[in-house]
């Protein structure tokens, strides 16, 4: 095996051990992503709560347009405008600015858990819907009744989170 | 009257899906990096929009910012990270992880945060989070196995 450090990472991602250091800071990597949606909420809240909500989204997407075109900078990435893209792709930035808002609302009064405990029932609800209908361009993916069950329990434990 | 935040929240879960679907059609034209940076000018904008149009006052006065404490403008960046984090994540481990993985660190994260900052803890919320993430699990698991059965 040739002694220069590119052949040796290969070997040392490609063992067991390696890959298995791989998936643990991958798996540790999607905590962190959770862990800072929450700080998120956190920090957006708060500012809601001493500028309004209308005023700190601005702020908000502000510092999120600095911290992208730096981002991009870095990456030294390509930005092409492409001529015939379907008008309501834009939507999401308007999209997004109504997430900002109604979780900065929510955040008030419940806090951080339950806001996201209640956010993934509705994502979860209305994702079966998106599916079942292949709506949005998704794939049709019919309802399967035994989720039934895996929404009851989130909806009792959302029940548990707010009254104990 | 918690009802109206109940439909607050769910509302919120909702926009989430619908900007995480359209986004990634988005991305698939112009990448992923190209689409946030669309996002937030889009997104800015239309918070411009809905100010003049609410009854808001304009406050962002250099008296008002100074009181607040500096982490809290950290917000739109913490967005950005996420979208980073989430690029780097996704082709390398199935979504049932991660989506189980993210919503354990929001909880764990949410739940100590709910403690430290607003002085609120009850075993309410760590049983009631685990029964969410329960159902969850069992919810991605039955799509898994239709997935890997080729329903």
């Amino acid at each position: 095996m040739p002694a220069n450090s590119s052949a040796q990472n290969y070997y040392a991602q490609k063992t067991r051990a390696g890959m298995r250091s791989n998936m643990n800071i991958n798996r540790f990597l999607s905590i962190l992503t959770g862990a800072i949606v929450s700080v998120m909420i956190l920090f957006n809240g708060t500012l809601s709560n001493a500028l309004g909500n209308f005023n700190s989204s601005i702020i908000i997407h502000f510092v999120g347009l600095i911290s992208i075109i730096f981002v991009l900078l870095i990456s030294k990435s390509k930005f092409k405008l492409h001529k015939g893209i379907p008008f309501y792709l834009y939507s999401a930035g308007a999209i997004g600015v109504f997430t900002v808002v109604l979780t900065n609302v929510s955040f008030t009064t419940l806090g951080v858990s339950l806001t996201l405990a209640i956010g993934l029932l509705g994502q979860s609800v209305f994702s079966i819907f998106i599916d079942h209908f292949g709506l949005m361009g998704m794939k049709i993916v019919k309802f399967n009744k035994k989720k039934y069950t895996g929404l009851f329990i989130i909806a009792f434990g959302i029940l548990v989170m707010s009254i104990y | 009257m918690l009802l109206v935040y109940l439909l607050i929240s769910i509302l919120a879960g909702i926009t989430v899906v619908i900007a995480r679907i359209i986004n990634s059609n988005l991305a698939e034209k112009i990448g992923t990096l190209q689409g946030t940076l669309i996002n937030y000018i889009v997104g800015l904008t239309f918070s411009f929009l809905f100010m003049f149009i609410s009854n808001e006052t304009f406050k962002i006065t250099y008296t008002n910012m100074k009181v607040i404490p500096f982490w809290a403008y950290f917000g739109g960046l913490a967005g950005v990270v996420i979208i980073v984090l989430s690029n780097y994540i996704t082709p390398r481990i199935s979504s049932f992880y991660i989506t189980l993985l993210i919503f354990i660190g929001q909880l764990f994260i949410g739940i100590i945060i709910d403690y430290f900052i607003i002085h609120n803890l009850s075993i309410g919320k760590l049983l009631g989070g685990l029964l969410v993430l329960i159902g969850l699990t069992y919810n991605l698991w039955i799509d898994k196995k239709a997935v890997t059965e080729g329903i």
